[in-house]
């Protein structure tokens, strides 16, 4: 072996167990003695620099900086998903109340005639004290509900005059603002019309 | 049946601590910023000899880390051979643009050979104080492509795959500079130690600030 191959052998570590050519060539070995001191060099150079590291500073700073980063993310898509929660709630609640006010109803039987008092009574929307008005088909569910949802809908005008309140005809087709109370179930217990 | 009071957690990877940091969790930032400044920070310093600089390289890193196109490829190696990556190219912006106090310039490979050279005197001892300045400043002289390699290597002990992934070469690259890198430390302290007997190699150094 010759020096070139000694030092093409292990050109980077101290594994020189090959130690015969260090053995036959001083100026190897005496390379090979620099190199460990060098090694020791760099160990105690470390060393010295070892509890060397960024100032506090860089952290608070980079903490601020990823609180910012996240709440961008995070917040977006949350808010993205409460905004298509909220319409979806919406469109289900006007579909809902639409179909219990629009659906085909038996025919009624002749009534006798009655008192003219008697028959406007009958007229007038039953609301409670909130004005929401029980709907026909959830009225027995409601009373003992206690979980259940309020979302504020537009529906056309003709849907107060399924539930007795009087629209001219020319304006049936205007939307108003409406309170729809949801049931657990998701179905529409009542209504409160705001305008 | 209960567990060993002497059960610990096991410690998160890198990786998976980037995940839940990519998950928007604040303490693993924390955690992983913790695990990774200091060598980072050493490493700008020791290639810049600028504290500024090194503060700046840290926080430029992991600022990058947050963008959601940080580019950290777990195939391609580990994240911590990417954070030094992120530092040597920041690092470089900054020397190139002069922004560093004062840089050498004498990456040449015309710079001396000293692989087959034969140096009987001894070296400083460089466990000692005077010697470990003089390896320091030695380091410092260094001609980039050295300089960096031995910073990774030899005194932040970053694998030679890491090394390799830092830089963008090959490990063999690596091995090849930095046994060149140790022959040139190896000349430049016999020099530091025996001046007048100093070849006419050196380039004379140039101040960029």
């Amino acid at each position: 072996m010759n020096c070139h191959e000694f030092w093409s052998a292990v050109p980077e570590d101290g594994d020189l167990a090959s130690g015969r050519h260090l053995l036959e060539c001083p100026a190897c070995a005496a390379r090979y003695r620099r190199h460990g001191e060098l090694e020791a060099g760099f160990r105690a150079l470390a060393e010295g620099f070892r509890r060397v590291q960024a100032p506090p500073r860089v952290e608070a700073r980079l903490l601020s900086a990823f609180r910012r980063e996240t709440g961008r993310e995070i917040r977006r898509p949350v808010r993205r998903w409460t905004n298509m929660a909220a319409w979806a709630t919406a469109f289900a609640a006007m579909f809902t109340l639409a179909a219990i006010l629009v659906r085909p109803r038996a025919p009624e039987a002749a009534r006798p005639p009655a008192q003219h008092s008697i028959e406007l009574a009958l007229l007038q929307p039953q609301s409670d004290a909130d004005g929401f008005i029980p709907l026909p088909e959830a009225a027995s569910g409601a009373a003992d509900e206690d979980d259940v949802n309020l979302v504020r809908v537009q529906v056309p005008r003709s849907a107060m005059m399924a539930l007795g309140y009087e629209v001219s005809a020319d304006r049936a087709a205007e939307l108003v603002d409406a309170d729809v109370m949801l049931g657990s179930d998701g179905i529409a217990r009542a209504v409160r019309f705001l305008n | 049946m209960c567990k060993s009071p002497m059960t610990s957690a096991p410690v998160e990877t890198d990786d998976e601590l980037l995940l839940r940091v990519q998950g928007g969790d604040e303490g693993a930032f924390l955690a992983l910023y913790r695990r990774r400044q200091a060598g980072l920070f050493r490493f700008a310093l020791h290639m810049s000899g600028s504290l500024p600089l090194a503060e700046d390289v840290t926080q430029e890193v992991f600022l990058a880390l947050l963008r959601e196109d940080c580019g950290f490829d777990p195939q391609r190696g580990t994240l911590s051979g990417y954070l030094f990556g992120i530092a040597r190219k920041l690092v470089l912006r900054h020397l190139e643009r002069g922004r560093s106090a004062i840089t050498l310039d004498i990456d040449s490979d015309n710079f001396a050979q000293p692989e087959l050279a034969v140096l009987d005197d001894p070296l400083l001892d460089l466990t000692r104080r005077e010697g470990i300045e003089a390896l320091r400043r030695a380091v410092q002289a260094l001609p980039r492509r050295y300089r960096e390699v031995v910073v990774l290597c030899d005194l932040e002990e970053v694998d030679y795959a890491d090394a390799a992934a830092a830089l963008g070469c090959p490990i063999g690259t690596v091995r090849s500079r930095l046994h060149r890198a140790r022959g040139l430390l190896l000349e430049k302290l016999h020099q530091e130690r025996n001046p007048r007997r100093a070849p006419a190699t050196l380039k004379p150094v140039r101040c960029v600030s």
